[in-house]
């Protein structure tokens, strides 16, 4: 209770000045404020003169190592360059680019996702592509239209793709569940409903609890891709007739949602109480063997066996049906490189980027690291390529009857809060269909108003 | 209160010095980082202010960042998402903050009657204990709390199964309502007292050993109960205690953000644990829309304003008592 | 302060019904007593134990069905997987956060607890306005001034820097609010007699009031500690680079969108958690004391 027992005050006045002088010079020497471009190199000095760009992504580690490669290499190629590779967690990543961006002390490059760049250049963020190092024309006949179309904004070129962005066409499929439950492997599903057949004799319960989701699709992404080619497919359009606010009551995207709704609450293939995005995600498990089918890109595969390596199943990722006479879907651009127009090495960046994305070997490289859809022609053409991913076969096959989701204006809002969230919760049960589609609806366009003005 | 009786000539001259000296760099320092943003934080409130809009006038104001009267204000009434999305976070902090009150002062005034009841070695024990949680940093918390509502191989489930129920998908489960209040709420509830509820127990705790134990002889001797004791002799004799728990217990409830920012994943599911703080974190640095979340922020403390003064006015008359 | 030590009356110890103290009625009140503070304290105590113990499991093991309690195998898996994960510099992240935690402790310390003595011992124009403004930033939420205060440091040009953590925090309100109930209670003839010795204002400060302050010090300083070790919302504004990231924001690196794997998430908890529960337990006495010191002065 006295003082003696815990500090003297000779000890608190030297421990406050070292500490507040040491904390400060630590601080400071960690705090230079870094504006995009580093360490300035002086512009006429030549290309002699070290020059050091900060690049970001996100965290996925198949991505990050694929990029680490690539980063490694150029710098070796080019011994003037220097570039700082940093990672964020996903969820974190949006608000850092944009709080970031608002402090103009965002990263020279950054690896963004495609689906993102039209917001971003219509708001004056990031640099459109240098002329020299590639041109909207030739860009158009390197790359799938669907991916590109993300970067291209008023006839401009934001940055490049590496990825084609979809989650259409294919499933995994746990092959050890198919066979103890004597369903036919390699499936042929001629329609949705026979997949629903299958996926019913895979389900599993202990009680009322589902152990194993016969077909999860209740996912982040997977619900949107699969709403928008139900839209598709059932001869709807999502995009109201100004070609800039959505549509989400007609009665074709009314029918896809209704559909979900009858595999989640009547055939019972996937219980969305416990099987939705926040917990038990399709991407987890998968690999955790409570999922016979399941509805997610291919790019889940290097993730998911770097995180489950004892993950024993065998599996596959096959093609899955669709609605009508022909596929029609809609991709995510996909991710790629832009540039900082704060970057005061604009043109190094573009040439690094285009290393990344228009050189074959390499965009081929990362594609194969991250288990992704190659944007780059060239590289998904190159019948090779299965050689080393072996499972993107369903997937490549229907790259050309993909477009381009299309501006919507803040992707993720009506991806993730729109979308996703509100089917999640209409298959829970806690709004009809009919209320779900109005509350998209209202939800989706006033985002879109509220954009509109500025 | 004591103070140095003022002496006259140099000495006084000093003494004003010495206090000029030191206090106005502190208080000019502080009041930068607190007034300063205050007045800018109300300021913008008149604003459709985004940073990621390029203003034209004084701190990027005007221009495309106009002038919009009190629209920011009107617009949390609108039939609009916006002002939809602003109600139900309004709404779920009232439900979140009125519940969690009594809930505290249920549990944690009785735990610390009973603590300060038993033997004193054995009693630092339990406190050192009740405070753990309290230490603790929120996000672990939340993570850890997260594992233990998992639906399918958390902790709590898993024991239910044992005895025979049914699991609960405790964070998504947009259904299910206890007393008409959702299940993710009441998990949010119980995680924040469990981290919380330390510190009320401490401060109870040594409210209670202030009273004096003649108040508590004489009762016995009058033939007093447990309880009658507890009602006549203590909770009068703990008003002023109570009352300040209470006025704290409220505060820091408004403020609460982690545990919904990360344990119900940014308020889910079906915005049902969506609170303010949330909605003007995600409003501002999210969607970049300051001016609306500063008038959202400006509500917030509006609100948290009126009822601290409210309890304080209580407290005042408890002191006085 | 009569927190600590009291000796405990005899009445206080019979919760038991009966006011003369049959044994039998004792004992039985004391079982109810410690059966109900027993189970406080295993709710307490379980959430801390799960998350030590999920983080000895493997990944498989904990989405076993049916889980297991107890780790079927120990594995410092998760702990070697953090280690050795080369995008999460740990070291990086706990001298962040010592160095922001320990500047803004000893800022505060000092202004505190210089400016809470001017308030307590001197008179002056307006120090009861100043004072009341200091109880009036008190009562601003943080919430409410976090998006200008971000401004503000966009304007200084700190955002992104452990320097932005650590300047809006070198003062606080509360601090100087009790140093100033903490040094009023020093007789102020202590200090006259000083004068009269020929101290100078500054020596009062140093040689009479600080060595009188050590507990509030302790507490004030473990308080602020406790907060700023803890911080998650404001360096997740304001810290965007890896290597200026702090301890809370590294907790949700492994709990992101795509995939929370638990045994990383609380082998992190544990690695974050594990300084703080250890300065606690040195610590206690003070923060215990500091308690009850701000709630009832």
């Amino acid at each position: 209770m006295s003082a003696q027992k815990s500090m003297s005050r000779r000890d608190f006045l030297r421990v406050a000045a070292l500490s507040t002088v040491g904390g400060a010079l630590a601080a400071c020497q960690t705090a230079t404020p870094a504006p995009a471009g580093g360490e300035q190199p002086k512009p006429d000095a030549g290309s002699k003169e070290k020059i050091t760009l900060r690049m970001w992504s996100h965290q996925n580690p198949s991505f990050v190592g694929a990029n680490e490669k690539l980063v490694a290499r150029y710098m070796e190629l080019n011994s003037n360059i220097e570039i700082k590779y940093e990672n964020f967690p996903y969820n974190d990543f949006i608000t850092n680019i944009q709080t970031s961006m608002a402090a103009k002390n965002e990263a020279d490059i950054i690896e963004m996702f495609g689906s993102w760049v039209q917001s971003y250049a219509k708001g004056g963020t990031l640099a459109p592509v240098d002329e020299g190092v590639l041109t909207l024309g030739k860009a158009r006949e390197l790359f799938y239209a669907a991916p590109l179309d993300g970067y291209v904004w008023e006839g401009k070129l934001y940055g490049m793709p590496n990825e084609y962005n979809l989650e259409n066409g294919a499933v995994l499929v746990n092959k050890r569940m198919f066979s103890e439950a004597g369903v036919k492997d390699p499936p042929d599903w001629p329609s949705w409903d026979a997949l629903v057949a299958d996926a019913k004799k895979m389900t599993k319960f202990d009680g009322p609890t589902m152990t194993v989701a016969g077909f999860h699709f209740v996912n982040g992404d997977g619900l949107g891709f699969l709403f928008w080619e139900g839209v598709l497919e059932k001869g709807g359009e999502y995009f109201a007739n100004d070609g800039v606010h959505l549509n989400l009551t007609s009665p074709q995207a009314k029918e896809t949602v209704q559909w979900m709704y009858d595999m989640a609450v009547k055939d019972k293939v996937v219980d969305p109480m416990t099987f939705n995005p926040n917990s038990n995600w399709v991407g987890e498990s998968f690999f955790q063997g409570l999922v016979a089918i399941g509805f997610i890109g291919p790019w889940i595969v290097p993730e998911g066996r770097r995180n489950y390596p004892d993950f024993a199943d065998p599996w596959g990722y096959v093609s899955c049906p669709h609605f009508g006479s022909e596929r029609k879907f809609a991709a995510d651009s996909g991710w790629g490189k832009v540039v900082s127009p704060n970057s005061k090495a604009i043109d190094e960046c573009w040439k690094f980027a285009a290393f990344c994305t228009m050189d074959k070997a390499n965009a081929r490289q990362w594609n194969v690291a991250t288990g992704t859809i190659p944007a780059l022609i060239e590289v998904a053409e190159d019948p090779t390529l299965l050689q080393d991913i072996d499972w993107i076969g369903p997937s490549l096959k229907v790259l050309p009857q993909g477009r381009y989701v299309g501006f919507l204006q803040d992707r993720d809002y009506i991806w993730y809060t729109v979308l996703a969230t509100r089917i999640t919760e209409c298959l829970q049960g806690a709004r009809s269909v009919d209320e779900t589609m109005q509350l998209m609806n209202n939800e989706a366009n006033a985002m879109i108003d509220q954009k509109l003005q500025g | 209160m004591a103070v140095a009786t003022p002496k006259k000539g140099s000495l006084f001259r000093r003494q004003h010095l010495f206090a000029g000296v030191t206090l106005t760099p502190i208080m000019v320092y502080m009041m930068f980082f607190t007034m300063v943003p205050m007045v800018w934080g109300i300021l913008i409130t008149f604003f459709r202010y985004s940073p990621t809009r390029a203003g034209e006038g004084f701190l990027g104001l005007g221009g495309a960042n106009p002038f919009v009267g009190i629209n920011n204000y009107l617009d949390l009434f609108a039939n609009t998402p916006t002002g939809q999305l602003f109600r139900i976070s309004l709404k779920n902090t009232l439900i979140f903050s009125l519940l969690y009150l009594p809930l505290n002062l249920i549990v944690t005034l009785p735990l610390a009657v009973l603590i300060e009841s038993v033997s004193s070695r054995i009693k630092s024990f339990f406190r050192t204990i009740y405070f753990l949680p309290t230490v603790t940093s929120a996000v672990a918390v939340s993570l850890v709390w997260g594992v233990i509502y998992h639906p399918t191989f958390g902790l709590l489930n898993l024991g239910l199964r044992a005895l025979g129920f049914n699991g609960f998908a405790w964070l998504s489960d947009p259904n299910t309502r206890v007393l008409g209040i959702p299940l993710p709420m009441i998990c949010v509830l119980i995680t924040y007292l469990w981290s919380d509820m330390g510190y009320n127990i401490v401060i109870f705790m040594a409210g209670l050993q202030g009273i004096p134990d003649v108040y508590h002889e004489a009762a016995v001797v009058d033939g007093a109960n447990a309880w009658q004791r507890f009602r006549y002799i203590t909770l009068p004799l703990l008003r002023s205690t109570l009352t300040f728990v209470m006025v704290m217990t409220m505060l820091s409830s408004w403020q609460v953000f982690v545990l919904f920012f990360v344990m119900t994943n940014r308020g889910g599911p079906a915005n049902l644990t969506r609170v303010l703080v949330l909605h003007i974190y995600e409003t501002a640095f999210r969607y970049q829309e300051m001016g609306l979340a500063a008038t959202v922020a400006m509500v917030l403390f509006l609100i948290i304003m009126i009822t601290t003064l409210i309890q304080l006015k209580l407290l005042r008359k408890d002191w006085e008592y | 302060m009569a927190v600590l030590g009291k000796p405990q009356t005899l009445l206080k110890e019979t919760t038991g019904t009966a006011p003369a103290k049959t044994g039998l009625h004792v004992t039985l009140g004391q079982v109810l007593v410690y059966l109900v503070l027993t189970v406080g304290i295993i709710y307490t105590l379980i959430p801390f134990l799960w998350m030590l113990g999920t983080s000895f499991k493997s990944a498989t093991e904990i989405v076993r069905m049916p889980p297991t309690i107890i780790p079927e195998k120990f594995t410092l898996n998760s702990y070697l997987t953090i280690f050795n994960d080369p995008r999460v510099p740990l070291g990086r992240f706990y001298m962040n956060s010592v160095i922001v935690t320990f500047s803004i402790v000893t800022m505060v310390l000092f202004t505190s607890s210089l400016a809470g003595f001017v308030f307590a011992k001197y008179q002056f124009f307006g120090k009861n306005v100043l004072f009341t403004l200091i109880l009036a930033t008190m009562m601003i939420p943080f919430q409410v001034t976090m998006i200008p205060l971000y401004l503000v440091l966009v304007r200084l040009g700190i955002t992104d820097s452990l320097l932005g953590l650590i300047v809006p925090g070198a003062t606080s309100a509360f601090g100087i609010f009790m140093m100033r109930q903490f040094i009023e209670g020093i007789p102020s003839e202590l200090i006259d007699a000083a004068r009269i010795d020929g101290a100078s204002e500054f020596g009062i400060y140093y040689r009479i009031i600080l060595p009188q302050m050590g507990s509030a010090l302790a507490t004030l300083g473990i308080f602020q500690f406790m907060g700023t070790w803890n911080d998650y919302l404001w360096p997740l504004i304001v810290i965007t680079t890896t290597e200026k990231r702090t301890l809370p924001i590294m907790l949700t690196w492994y709990n992101s969108q795509h995939g929370s794997r638990a045994d990383l998430t609380m082998a992190a908890s544990v690695l974050v958690i594990l300084p703080i529960v250890v300065i606690y337990f040195f610590f206690q006495r003070w923060i215990v004391r500091g308690i009850a010191l701000t709630g009832f002065k």
